[in-house]
């Protein structure tokens, strides 16, 4: 298992250099700049934006601006963010807490809805229970997720005023609270960013288990089940559903890119300060180290998913220990 | 978009007719919570670039004199003291004497020196550190100190705006606290992201993508201001934004659109107000052929034909279209906010059958089927480019590429990132754009834009590379005119110059909106920025709400460090 381990840290690693590498080539050769944003002034001269480029080595050539990108990054540095002024591993460290709590949230939230939706569909097959849920969950499955989170701060925060906008805490309120005063603001702003994580992984985990289930219902030993005289209810809980688990395992490692992608956009509409919406803006600032920065911990998270996947997915399956 | 804003002066209460003239000891309460779209870029005054980082700073710091609500670029009428409660000028005016409030002090307890003003305009000067204001001081040539509260500017050269370069462009910073870092480190410290001024908020904490506080400075020698807090509530999402200040979670939006107002009329007790704004929008023609600039463009080099496209233009459409009320027609490269401007300058009319006989006489004829016009077998037909993040300027090119089809002029469309554009007008290689010029108070940054110095520069701004030597001559015998009338003479002469010459169609002189919940008292929104009388704010005790008492009258908790809650 160590050794099995070490290999796969070993190609993860590789899989980061390549990624931190083509997202380096990427970005730069992408036209404009930091510092196109001061257009807008006429009094800002392009002297100046050549002092600020100096002053980040950004007028040196690619190759060495790449080289010494890649020494620091050797050395654990992950450069300077210019639009926050500040290295980027604290811009990415301050952010990165609050995607891996929204991640975990749609995760874990995700996967429970979708499995309940799933067990109830099965359970109820055919029935108009089965074709509405069916149908509602691929309403969500194909429905963008900007869409949806655009609607989710119409409807939850504006329409229906059950959440605060945006933010992890209310700015403003936040300081002066009680404990529970506290736990409850951040609930309220975690809520509608999740739920619409959550609604939108859940159509998938939903349709995948669905599907998993219908397989195994055939199955000799679900027979055996029901002739022991278990109910429908049993059979699928104890029986069934252990073993529909595993291409399940298989969504979870899939899913952290498509979360991670996902939050990505939704952290910007609902002003999460996380990960994505750090580096979305970079994208626009053209912030060479963020965006580089972002992606190569956004891989590493790719990686490490699909890694807690396989591990999993052997832990789960003891056919599969022995490769 | 980001936008530099240097110069910008906290007015105080006893200057202005419209704000109280007394001057409390202690704040009377109540929380201003903003919605803004971006965090401040760097909280150093002489290195701001966006507009959230100007209100910040302007709260944070003070000038040696306020510009006032006139916005008088000239002598020093209409200026009222601020850091400097008096000041001398000398004989041949190529120096001024500013002398400091004894009583101002810097937020740590410092008192306010000239040695802090000549550091400001020293460093800001120093090429290290790359401040964008450094261009707009260059006629101050140093600042002497013959004691601690006297600070003398001289000039390079007798100048009517020296008095306004002297003060509007920079807040005076620090000494003790930027001297022992070095310029080009001034970004990355800490200072900058703990700002220690002498202005009438002290700075309390900055979550970048969260949140920015600023406390009223309760011992300030102007006095404390009236609302104990003000909070930037950032948002980057323009709906989060929004719906923050419609569900009232923020008291002031300044970034409504015209089709939000609709949305805010539903709501009694939100209000708006239009402020004059400081920016026009145009229609650049690049003069120059992108592929060869030694060669002029195989369209736009030729002034009818720039002409014919402006007759084709209705921009009262296009104004009354995109921005309905909330803009009106631009009259060329200057605004009516400027004393300087007539508002009647002579413009070329929409005429669109005159446009199509000086096409059909230039020999862009319709000979195709589908009405549009060639020339030796090429057609009338260029590329218009436009920031994919701006809407206004996306619905303007599309309202335009129909009023040239009805002439036979085939425009299209291309939406860029504004990064892309920016850098694309840099190296001249695009046809035409839709741009837009955030300006100052004065109107000489024209020349930079439009003028010869601007177009032959490989650096200058002049992207479209116009040049006509009337036309900076004009501008340079107004910018060295003290006398009004025969200023806004020059001035006229320049204008109606490029206007006949047709470089770009002046499309739109676009107005802010600032909406706020209609607990707030205002003062008078001025136009270079609509906040610099937040001090002069107020909430009534009876219309306040949770987040105005918990403020209190002093200052609130100081947040445990930095970090994110």
């Amino acid at each position: 298992m160590i050794r099995y381990l070490a290999r796969r840290l070993a190609q993860a690693a590789v899989i980061v250099a390549i990624v931190a590498t083509i997202t380096f080539a990427l970005i730069h050769l992408a036209p404009g700049d930091p510092f196109s944003a001061v257009l807008d002034n006429p009094n800002v001269s392009e002297s100046v934006r050549q002092t600020l480029r100096a002053q980040y080595g950004l007028d040196r050539p690619l190759p060495e601006q790449f080289a010494r990108y890649a020494s620091a990054l050797v050395h654990g540095q992950l450069g300077w963010s210019f639009s926050n002024d500040r290295p980027v591993l604290e811009v990415l460290g301050s952010a990165l807490p609050n995607t891996l709590l929204l991640m975990s949230v749609a995760l874990v939230g995700s996967f429970a809805l979708g499995i309940l939706v799933a067990l109830i569909q099965v359970a109820r097959r055919g029935s108009v229970v089965d074709r509405t849920l069916g149908g509602i969950t691929l309403l969500f499955f194909s429905m963008p997720d900007f869409w949806l989170a655009t609607l989710a701060v119409l409807s939850l925060s504006y329409w229906l005023r059950l959440f605060q906008v945006g933010g992890t805490v209310d700015p403003v309120m936040y300081e002066y609270l009680g404990l529970g005063g506290r736990l409850l603001d951040r609930l309220k702003h975690l809520a509608p960013p999740a739920i619409t994580l959550i609604l939108l992984a859940s159509a998938t985990v939903a349709r995948y288990q669905r599907a998993a289930l219908l397989d195994v219902l055939p199955s000799d030993y679900i027979r055996t089940a029901r002739l022991k005289g278990l109910t429908e209810s049993q059979i699928l809980r104890r029986h069934a559903l252990r073993n529909a688990l595993l291409p399940i395992i298989t969504l979870i490692g899939l899913s952290f890119p498509a979360l991670l992608t996902g939050a990505f956009f939704i952290e910007k509409i609902f002003a999460w300060p996380g990960m994505g919406y750090a580096v979305v803006t970079a994208i626009g600032s053209r912030d060479y180290p963020l965006v580089i920065g972002g992606v190569i911990i956004g891989s590493i998270l790719v990686t490490l998913g699909s890694l807690i996947a396989d591990l999993l997915y052997a832990w789960a399956d003891p056919r599969l220990r022995g490769h | 978009m980001a936008s530099l804003r240097y110069g910008r002066i906290l007015c105080a209460a006893f200057v202005c007719g419209c704000v109280g003239a007394e001057s409390s000891a202690r704040s009377s309460g109540g929380t201003l919570a903003m919605s803004t779209g971006g965090d401040p870029d760097v909280l150093v005054p002489s290195l701001l670039q966006t507009a959230t980082a100007g209100q910040v700073i302007d709260l944070v710091y003070d000038r040696l004199a306020d510009i006032g609500d006139s916005l008088n670029v000239v002598g020093d009428r209409g200026f009222t003291p601020r850091l400097a409660d008096r000041w001398t000028w000398a004989k041949d005016s190529l120096s001024i004497a500013f002398h400091l409030n004894p009583n101002a002090r810097w937020h740590d307890g410092q008192p306010v020196r000239s040695n802090d003003v000549r550091f400001t305009i020293a460093s800001t000067k120093d090429s290290t550190l790359g401040s964008p204001a450094a261009s707009v001081i260059t006629n101050i040539d140093s600042v002497s100190t013959p004691d601690s509260a006297t600070a003398v500017f001289w000039f390079h050269a007798r100048s009517p705006q020296q008095f306004y370069d002297a003060t509007y462009q920079l807040p005076i910073m620090p000494e003790h606290v930027w001297k022992a870092i070095a310029p080009s480190s001034w970004r990355a410290s800490e200072a900058a992201k703990h700002p220690i001024g002498s202005g009438q908020y002290r700075f309390v904490r900055w979550i970048p993508r969260a949140v920015v506080e600023l406390s009223a400075d309760t011992a300030n020698y102007r006095g404390a201001p009236k609302l104990s807090r003000v909070i930037w509530s950032i948002a980057p999402d323009f709906n989060s934004a929004l719906t923050r200040f419609l569900t009232g979670e923020t008291d002031l939006f300044p970034q409504l659109r015209p089709e939000n107002l609709r949305e805010v009329a539903k709501h009694p007790e939100l209000k708006t107000q239009s402020v004059r704004g400081l920016s026009y929008i145009f229609a650049q023609f690049n003069l120059r052929d992108p592929g060869n600039h030694d060669r002029p463009h195989p369209i736009f080099g030729n002034r009818e034909l720039r002409r014919a496209l402006t007759m084709a233009t209705d921009r009262s459409a296009l104004v009354r279209s995109v921005f309905d009320t909330l803009a009106v027609p631009a009259l060329g490269p200057t605004l009516r906010a400027y004393a300087t401007t007539d508002p009647n300058l002579q413009q070329i009319p929409f005429d669109l059958p005159r446009a199509r006989a000086i096409l059909d006489s230039l020999g862009w004829r319709v000979t195709t089927s589908d009405s549009m016009r060639t020339r030796n077998g090429k057609p009338l037909r260029f590329t218009l480019s436009v920031p994919n993040s701006n809407q206004a300027r996306v619905q303007l090119a599309v309202l335009l590429q129909e009023q040239f089809r009805r002439a036979g002029v085939q425009m299209d469309i291309e939406k860029l990132d504004f990064p892309v554009l920016a850098e694309r007008d840099r190296k001249r290689t695009i046809d035409a754009t839709i741009g837009q010029w955030n300006t100052q108070p004065s109107p000489g940054a024209v020349l930079g834009s439009w003028g010869i110095a601007g177009s032959r520069a490989a650096s200058g701004n002049n992207f479209g590379s116009y040049e006509n030597p009337v036309f900076d001559a004009n501008i340079d015998s107004a910018l060295a005119s003290f006398d009004l009338p025969t200023r806004k003479r020059y001035f006229s002469t320049a204008y109606n110059t490029i206007i006949q010459d047709a470089p770009a169609i002046w499309i739109a002189e676009p107005k802010q909106i600032v909406g706020y919940h209609g607990r707030l008292q205002l003062v008078a929104l001025r136009p270079d920025a609509w906040w610099i009388h937040i001090p002069d704010w107020s909430i009534p005790r009876d219309k306040r709400i949770a987040r105005d008492t918990l403020g209190g009258e002093s200052s609130p908790a100081q947040p445990a460090g930095q970090k994110a809650p």
